[in-house]
């Protein structure tokens, strides 16, 4: 049994509370995009909610982006060019074909890498890429009155709608996978214990060997 | 052959200048100045007597002569008495017409619209005197065509209302967005009934605390109140169903209004699809560890 701390407490508090806008933010979206259906918030309430949540997720990406840079954190964001293919194949593989058979995990997380190649370019997608467009297409919807009449010859509210939908939409999709992939852990739990403590455990290893 | 001798014989009719021109010009020699007025002598109010030409020739009554509306004795100055305290309706004049019934909006609505509305049964003494004409100048009046630009719509009908109206804007606190709401929806659209009388413009305004402050009657996919004014878009403009097509011509994005059908139809099938993908995965993965636990007893 070996356990490795990985996730330090301003990752762990920065994460759960960036889940927390998450959610708002799909509901409140949700809401003010299929307005009118009985499941959903009203307009006049989804509104102001999700300008303040998107607020707090520009000031919480800040956060987080500082963070990486104050601490150490970021190595786990520097893509190891040699060999990547290769591991990106190994853990591609493993979960679409060794994870039926009971093979071992293909990367154990430490402290001087927590993520998995794949993990890691999806994060890197996500933090990197999605949220920056999502949070400047939100603040262009804010701001839609000092907006040019139109970009390319589009209304350009329709184009910051677009973007901002589509990216809103990948991370809905990102979110579901990202579920799903907390329970592919050792144990079903392994990896929701692990943002949850810090601590992550290799537990499984010891007995399948 | 007989047609074409018709044709000819009416060329010269068709050349001759308008006759209207000449007599209005005997009425515009002194209505045509802009300083053409006179205090009415028993409520003290100047009366403007000056009428814009050039005004008048875009106006929807640009092609008659003062003389068809104005059908007593003008030529001579001064004006008969008698003829000057004759009224003019646009309702009555307009019913008279022989296609009064085949507009697109009838004046007989529009007449019983107005007689319902706030400026028509107010108590308030500033809307005492209201009648068509407090908001339409027959001389100057345009109706906007279907077609239009629906931002030069919009700001026209309401600067109208915002001619008595300015102090009514800090009234509107609780709209969020609001010199943008101003710029894509008509006051009319929220101050009238959400009922559809088929015609771009509802005459029947209401009380303030009868108006629509209901987000959802415009924020949403039936958009009730913009209907009305989305009447005035040109036909190929509303025929064009993809979403390139509406984004270009769609002036207005409303959030909750505005979708691209094919957006979110591909986005709602790919996350079912990967929700099926999840599960399947899942059950696979279940079996694979129960298989395992029984090769282990
Ligand atoms: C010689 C200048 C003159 C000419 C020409 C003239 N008007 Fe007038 N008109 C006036 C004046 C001044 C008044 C103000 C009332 C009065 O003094 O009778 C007036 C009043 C009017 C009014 C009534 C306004 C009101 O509500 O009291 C109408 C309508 C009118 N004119 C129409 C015409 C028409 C139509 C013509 C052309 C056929 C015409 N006028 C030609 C000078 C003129
Ligand atoms: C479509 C019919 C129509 C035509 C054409 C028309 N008028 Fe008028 N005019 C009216 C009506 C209706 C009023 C009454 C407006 C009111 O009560 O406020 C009026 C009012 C007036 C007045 C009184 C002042 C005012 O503005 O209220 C004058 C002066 C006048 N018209 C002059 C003219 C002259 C001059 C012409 C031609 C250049 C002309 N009108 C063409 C319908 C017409
Ligand atoms: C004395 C008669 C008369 C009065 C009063 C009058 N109009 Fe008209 N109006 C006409 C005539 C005649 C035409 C047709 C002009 C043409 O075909 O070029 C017309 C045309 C119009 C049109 C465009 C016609 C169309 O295609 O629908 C509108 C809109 C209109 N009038 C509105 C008004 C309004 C609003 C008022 C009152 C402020 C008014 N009219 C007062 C006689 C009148
Ligand atoms: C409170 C102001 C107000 C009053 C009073 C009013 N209207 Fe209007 N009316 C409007 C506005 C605003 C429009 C839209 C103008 C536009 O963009 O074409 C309009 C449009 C119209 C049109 C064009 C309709 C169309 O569908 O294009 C007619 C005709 C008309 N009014 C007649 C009347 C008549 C007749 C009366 C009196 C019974 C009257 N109006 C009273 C504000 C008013
Ligand atoms: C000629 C001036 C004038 C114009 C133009 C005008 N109004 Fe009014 N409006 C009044 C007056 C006068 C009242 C009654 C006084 C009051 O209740 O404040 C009134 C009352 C109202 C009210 C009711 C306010 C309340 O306290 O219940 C509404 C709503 C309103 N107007 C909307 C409009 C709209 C929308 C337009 C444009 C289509 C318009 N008005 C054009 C003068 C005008
Ligand atoms: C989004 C819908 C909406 C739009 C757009 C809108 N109004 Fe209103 N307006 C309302 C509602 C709802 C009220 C009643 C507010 C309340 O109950 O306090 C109101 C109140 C008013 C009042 C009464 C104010 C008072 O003194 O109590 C006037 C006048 C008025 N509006 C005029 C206008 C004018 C003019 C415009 C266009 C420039 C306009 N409105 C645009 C919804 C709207
Ligand atoms: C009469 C119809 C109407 C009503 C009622 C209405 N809106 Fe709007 N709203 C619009 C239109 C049209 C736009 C313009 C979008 C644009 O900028 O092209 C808009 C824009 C907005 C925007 C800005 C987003 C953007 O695209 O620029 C917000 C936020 C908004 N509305 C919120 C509300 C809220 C909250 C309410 C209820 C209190 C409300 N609206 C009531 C028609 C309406």
């Amino acid at each position: 049994m070996s356990a490795s701390y990985l996730y330090p407490r301003w990752v762990r508090i920065w994460h759960w509370l960036n889940a927390l806008l998450f959610a708002i933010l799909i509901v409140s979206g949700g809401s003010l995009h299929f307005t009118g259906h009985p499941w959903l918030l009203d307009f006049a309430t989804a509104r102001p909610l999700h300008n303040i949540t998107g607020l707090l997720l520009i000031i919480s990406w800040v956060a987080f982006i500082i963070g990486n840079v104050m601490t150490n954190n970021d190595r786990h964001y520097r893509v190891q060019w040699r060999g990547f293919l290769g591991r990106l194949f190994t853990q591609g593989r493993y979960y679409a074909v060794g994870i039926f058979r009971n093979e071992p995990h293909p990367f154990h997380p430490s402290e001087a890498m927590k993520f998995n190649t794949l993990q890691q370019l999806s994060y890197l997608g996500v933090m990197y890429v999605l949220v920056p467009l999502l949070v400047i297409s939100g603040a262009a919807f804010l701001l839609a009155v000092y907006l040019p009449d139109t970009i390319f010859g589009l209304g350009s509210i329709w184009v910051v709608a677009m973007l901002h939908l589509t990216v809103a939409y990948s991370l809905v999709l990102f979110v579901l996978v990202h579920l799903y992939i907390i329970t592919t852990g050792d144990t079903v739990t392994t990896n929701l214990r692990a943002m949850l403590t810090g601590w992550h455990r290799d537990d499984q290893q010891e007995t399948t060997k | 052959m007989l047609f074409l001798i018709l044709l000819l014989m009416a060329a010269p009719l068709l050349a001759e200048p308008p006759a209207a021109a000449t007599t209005n010009m005997t009425c515009l020699r002194c209505h045509g100045m802009k300083t053409l007025a006179y205090r009415h002598p028993s409520t003290g109010k100047i009366v403007d007597l000056f009428v814009e030409q050039v005004a008048l020739s875009h106006s929807v009554h640009g092609k008659l002569a003062c003389t068809e509306c104005h059908d007593g004795d003008f030529a001579h100055y001064p004006h008969r008495a008698e003829t000057q305290q004759r009224s003019l309706s646009c309702v009555k004049c307009h019913e008279q017409q022989d296609d009064a019934t085949k507009r697109h909006y009838q004046f007989t609505t529009i007449d019983a619209e107005y007689a319902k509305s706030i400026h028509a049964t107010s108590d308030a003494v500033e809307a005492a005197a209201f009648n068509c004409h407090s908001c339409h100048d027959p001389h100057r009046f345009h109706a906007s065509q279907i077609g239009d630009s629906l931002a030069t719509i919009i700001h026209n009908d309401n600067a109208l209302c915002l001619t008595c109206h300015e102090q009514a804007r800090l009234k509107h606190a609780w709209l969020p967005n609001r010199e943008r709401h101003w710029e894509t929806v008509r006051c009319l659209d929220c101050h009238t009934p959400v009922t559809d009388s088929k015609q771009p413009v509802s005459h029947h305004i209401l009380s303030a605390a009868d108006s629509n402050h209901d987000c959802v009657s415009c924020h949403s996919k039936n958009s009730q109140l913009l209907n009305r004014l989305y009447r005035y878009r040109a036909a190929n403009d509303v025929a064009s169903h993809g979403w390139l097509n509406t984004a270009i011509f769609n002036e207005a994005y409303v959030v909750g209004m505005s979708r691209s059908a094919v957006l979110d139809r591909l986005a709602l099938v790919i996350i079912g699809l990967t929700l099926c993908v999840l599960l399947a995965h899942g059950i696979g993965r279940y079996r694979a560890q129960q298989r395992l636990l029984r090769k282990q007893q």
